[in-house]
């Protein structure tokens, strides 16, 4: 105890010495771009990364231009990590705009903390609907989605295209689900589906026995969630033979093309619905790939949150362009005018609340050369974030949970 | 004597150095440490003077910050009955949970701690009306007196360096009170304390309390650092990160657990500047100095002082011998 000052002192100036060591004048415009390179989530950090260092080879002379430099931070997936690392960015960095967040909670953190900051943010993979509804900030935007989004138009298909009327939704018990069926069962329920019951599931459950033995009679199933749950749900569900009875629809990550090797043929056919599509076979689709592919290896397939960091960081170099430079309230104006009308997902802009109106491709697992893919077999084009309905009456509306909106379509909520 | 105080001082003198001499991003994580370090304080308590190590106590810190983030963003109470209500609750699960442990031993608190800790977690991340789930509750903001605008970093720093110097100083008393020393009594000889007439079980179940609510403080501090609480704090992760900080700074002293969490986050801060593996090289560092000084930094340095200047026995080490 007596001496612990000594300690105290050198670990503390250890800590000094770090922090002074990076200061540094503000030369040039830098992005700091933040996701989970570690941990058990870092699939979503690297693809996020590899899209964005993609995006730095095609810009490589216009970012020599700007003077523009970009730095990697490592969220680790929680929240906490994420609010430390941005305020490393603001305070210590010199950043002067933010890629990211890509997880769900570390994308609200980042939002709260950019409210206070007032710093320009492109969220990218990050998916809850508040972050461009009912929490937005004027200097947040998004390049992704929300996790309504995709399932407006996937409610609507499965109710008019594929006549199914009662759905039974099987999904981890947490918040992005919710709105993932909150979003179906909208489009669902507005398209003529009759109702869709819910049985939610705890995050990191690996016997569905129990579920699966009590399923209600329905015509068709919906599975909302993914990684190794949605991987021992579909090997269950086959294994009980449930899918001679009812179709296994998919939550937008379900048939995730790292997962279909897994699932094996039984996939195929296995139809989900995202803003994006590995099987696009669009041009600026397939250079896109191409490029991804030539840069980071073919045995690594660019999926939506390498695509959304890098279309993110490519809207950041536009608007730092347009804005002659970094000034805050410049780059945030001409951020939220982004048009992309050549992204390799297709093209989109953003709404006044800074989401993307985008397609929606309803995907069908299919097998192109060898490998399992998610192939569009239909588009909805110009999707808000709000799918079919008025922006102002949406946002009014409770947001989705674990029993909002009402499963049953003849609800008054739905007239 | 004389020497602590010298000791409080210097403390006291680079704490109110630091906001001058540091630039925003330093005091920022000054007050990440200093709230981490109330954590492994609450811990230490624990830990050093009973022999129970605990996976709950930043679940403490998650009761308080949920209890704010909840009546505070959704029914907008006002933030010193916010703060008063925090507290009320972390002592509330306090005695419900040192009800439930109390009689337990060595593996079976831990082995407790750990269930109730999760319990809790999972509650926080299930029961979504309330808690908002993994998303959490966002827009936790201190209030703003006239000109003092208790979110700005600087303002926040002198309230969270002021609390933490005081409940150190608190907890320095206690460790030299009779109170203090018959919980070492209790973790050398339980036999014996009870024998002597010493209400074990009572003096176990106050320092738990008392453990509690001082994650509650750091607790209250979290939500209000952070601006949104969510169940990623009562995670295991944070319980083992605050348990590998306070066995690494030396958890049988006061200063230890301030003084890992202090070299923790400064290796975080300074590892991951130059590397995405920093996990690795700070995994590396914490295998080596538990291997080299098994008892913590803090009471390595106090050993080698000790052989140079011999100065009278430490009040705040104890003398058994056994290693964690």
């Amino acid at each position: 105890m007596k001496h612990a000052k000594t300690l105290i002192i050198s670990g503390m100036s250890a800590l000094a010495v770090g922090s002074a060591a990076h200061l540094q004048a503000d030369d040039g415009l830098r992005v700091g771009v933040i996701g989970p390179t570690t941990g058990v989530f870092s699939f979503f950090g690297e693809q996020q990364r590899m899209g964005v260092e993609l995006a730095m080879e095609e810009y490589a002379d216009r970012l020599e231009a700007l003077g523009l430099e970009v730095r990697f931070y490592d969220s680790q997936g929680d929240a906490e990590t994420t609010v430390d690392r941005l305020r490393a960015m603001e305070s210590r960095d010199d950043v002067d705009l933010v890629v990211g967040p890509v997880l769900g909670g570390t994308g609200l953190a980042g939002l709260e903390w950019a409210k206070g900051s007032g710093m320009p943010m492109v969220i990218s993979y990050s998916a809850p609907e508040d972050i461009t509804m009912r929490d937005r900030a004027e200097n947040v935007v998004r390049a992704g989605w929300t996790g309504a989004q995709p399932m407006f138009a996937f409610g609507q298909y499965v109710a008019e295209e594929l006549g199914h009327q009662r759905i039974i939704a099987v999904g981890q018990d947490y918040s992005f689900p919710y709105n993932q069926l909150g979003g179906f069962l909208k489009g669902f329920c507005a398209a003529g589906g009759e109702s869709v019951e819910r049985i939610w599931h705890p995050t990191g459950t690996s016997d569905y026995s129990s579920i699966l033995a009590t399923l209600p009679d329905g015509d068709a199933v919906l599975y909302n969630g993914a990684g190794s749950d949605g991987l021992a749900f579909f090997q269950q569900y086959h294994d009980f033979g449930i899918d001679a009875r009812m179709p296994l629809l998919g939550g937008s990550n379900f048939f995730a093309v790292g997962d279909l090797p897994e699932m094996g043929e039984e996939a195929i056919g296995g139809l989900s619905a995202l803003q994006y599509a590995e099987g696009l076979e669009t041009d600026e689709f397939v250079a896109f790939r191409d490029a991804f592919w030539d840069m980071h290896g073919d045995d690594v397939m660019p999926l939506a949150p390498a695509e959304h960091g890098y279309v993110a960081f490519k809207m950041a170099v536009n608007a730092f362009e347009s804005a002659n430079g970094g000034d805050r309230d410049a780059v945030i104006a001409a951020l939220r005018e982004t048009e992309m009308p050549d992204a390799p997902r297709g093209p989109f802009h953003l709404d006044e609340y800074g989401n993307p109106v985008q397609n929606i491709y309803i995907n069908e697992v299919k097998e192109v050369d060898g490998r399992l893919v998610n192939v569009p077999i239909k588009t909805y084009e110009e999707v808000s974030q709000f799918g079919p309905f008025d922006a102002e009456e949406y946002l009014a509306g409770e947001p989705d949970s674990r029993d909002f909106p009402p499963g049953d379509c003849s609800d008054p909520y739905y007239d | 004597m004389k020497r602590e105080h010298l000791i409080i001082l210097a403390i006291v003198a680079l704490l109110v150095a630091w906001p001058l001499l540091m630039g925003n991003y330093a005091v920022s994580q000054a007050n990440r440490a200093m709230i981490y370090a109330l954590a492994a304080l609450s811990f230490s308590l624990l830990a050093g003077r009973l022999g129970w190590f605990s996976l709950c106590q930043t679940t403490f810190a998650g009761i308080s910050g949920y209890t704010i983030a909840i009546l505070g963003v959704r029914y907008g109470l006002p933030f010193p009955l916010l703060v008063t209500l925090a507290l009320l609750f972390t002592a509330v699960s306090a005695v419900i949970f040192g009800l439930l442990t109390v009689r337990s031993r060595q593996v079976s608190f831990l082995m407790l701690t750990l269930a109730l800790g999760q319990m809790v977690w999972a509650l926080s991340f299930q029961w979504v009306d309330v808690t908002g789930g993994y998303n959490g509750i966002a827009g936790v903001r201190m209030p703003v007196y006239g000109d003092l605008n208790l979110n700005d970093t600087r303002v926040f720093y002198v309230l969270v360096a002021t609390v933490t110097v005081a409940i150190f100083l608190a907890v320095w008393r206690l460790y030299r009170s009779p109170f203090g020393l018959l919980l070492l009594g209790i973790q050398e000889n339980e036999q014996r304390m009870r024998a002597l007439g010493h209400p074990v079980y009572l003096a176990r179940f106050t320092a738990f309390v008392l453990a509690g609510m001082i994650g509650g403080v750091a607790g209250v501090f979290l939500v209000y650092d952070m601006g949104i609480m969510s169940p990623s704090p009562l995670g295991l992760g944070h319980a083992v990160w605050v348990l590998t900080a306070a066995v690494l700074g030396g958890y049988r002293t006061l200063l230890g657990p301030a003084l890992g969490v202090a070299v923790l986050i400064a290796l975080e801060t300074l590892v991951s500047q130059y590397t995405d593996r920093h996990m690795m090289v700070i995994g590396l560092v914490l295998l080596l100095s538990i291997l080299l000084m098994p008892r913590g930094l803090a009471e390595v340095f106090e050993q080698y002082f000790k052989r140079k200047s011999k100065p009278q026995a430490s009040v705040t080490t104890t003398t058994r011998g056994e290693e964690p």
